[in-house]
């Protein structure tokens, strides 16, 4: 009897476990195809800090891509800049928007022939979270 | 004597709503734009001299004869411009759909004539549009054009290959005259678009 409550105990929090949000993640993500003739996509995602402490976003990559940047569309008297993010710093339980117009993603010199993107998030050298994706359009 | 009675009273309240129905037709404005800012005055634009998206040399009167939708940008931007275009380009299909004769056309001046040769300008704006134009062409030629409309650019990161360019985001409208008559400031919404340029171009 006892036997079976630890293996039922140990099956539940291994479930528990499997189910624990991870302290990033992200949702709506989408990869703009590029323009024909054109070298770069755009992406837009909502990201957002599961876990009890600032997370730091360094950069992000892609296998498909040769360059990503972070960038923001900042407009100001009708007039629209583009400016780069060095970091991205999200506070516990906050969630960042990419959107067009807003900020975003711009990826540069795509491999041929993809059908998916994946999206590779970084704090540092250390790997927070990765997410794959269908080209938009 | 009933029947006289009831003729006068039914022909008396068809009077009384009709006349309210007119006079109600009468006080009542016409649509007005909801976004779009109609200038008091259109407004001439300046002799250029720029190419089209199969190299034509092409000057002012080519605004002529069609509404057009101008958007100032450059092919290399990958998030203000191509979603500009692609809310022109859905704003365009609903009013398609919606029966609007003529049309606008989409209209994308290049900002970044150094990379944006009319090869590369008119794959860009092939994209949202078989009848879409594109032009590019010499600086000082470009500059005539976007000095007498108040459009805005500058490169920033000058001295980078991989430079942007910031630039005004707004969407100008122009006549069939070929003068400057409207334009929809950001954020650009395709909505905004199919409820406006009908009563604009309507009221030409």
């Amino acid at each position: 009897m006892r036997q079976l409550t630890l293996a039922v105990l140990s099956a539940l929090l291994m479930l528990a476990c499997s189910q624990a949000q991870a302290p990033l993640s992200a949702s709506d993500v989408v990869v703009t195809r590029s323009v024909p003739g054109m070298p770069m996509s755009a992406g837009y995602f909502k990201l957002t800090n599961n876990s009890g402490q600032a997370i730091n976003i360094s950069h992000v990559t892609s296998p498909q891509f040769a360059s990503v940047q972070m960038h923001e569309t900042i407009i100001t008297d009708e007039v629209a800049r583009m400016v780069s993010l060095e970091m991205l710093i999200l506070q516990p339980g906050e969630t960042v928007r990419f959107e067009p117009g807003g900020k975003h993603l711009m990826l540069m010199q795509p491999a041929n022939d993809i059908d998916s993107v994946t999206l590779d998030f970084f704090a540092g050298e250390s790997l927070l979270l990765s997410v794959n994706t269908d080209f938009d359009r | 004597m009933n029947f006289r009675k009831a003729f006068i009273v039914f022909a008396s309240l068809t009077a009384i709503t009709a006349g309210a129905w007119f006079s109600f037709q009468l006080a009542s404005p016409p649509p007005a734009p909801r976004t779009a800012t109609v200038l008091p005055a259109t407004s001439e634009l300046p002799e250029f001299s720029l190419l089209d998206q199969s190299g034509q040399v092409i000057g002012r009167n080519v605004f002529e004869g069609q509404w057009d939708l101008l958007f100032f940008g450059f092919t290399q931007c990958p998030d203000i411009c191509p979603t500009t275009l692609q809310v022109l380009a859905d704003a365009q299909r609903q009013l398609a759909n919606a029966g609007q004769d003529p049309l606008p056309r989409i209209v994308l001046v290049s900002v970044d004539p150094e990379r944006d040769t009319p090869d590369v300008i008119g794959q860009y704006v092939g994209h949202f549009g078989n009848d879409s134009l594109g032009i590019t062409g010499p600086m000082d030629e470009l500059r005539k054009l976007t000095n007498s409309l108040g459009i805005f650019f500058e490169k920033s990161k000058p001295d980078e290959d991989n430079y942007s360019v910031a630039h005004s985001a707004v969407v100008l409208l122009i006549d069939p005259d070929g003068r400057f008559h409207s334009l929809f400031g950001s954020p650009h919404i395709a909505e905004n678009f199919v409820h406006d340029l009908p009563i604009i171009m309507s009221a030409g």
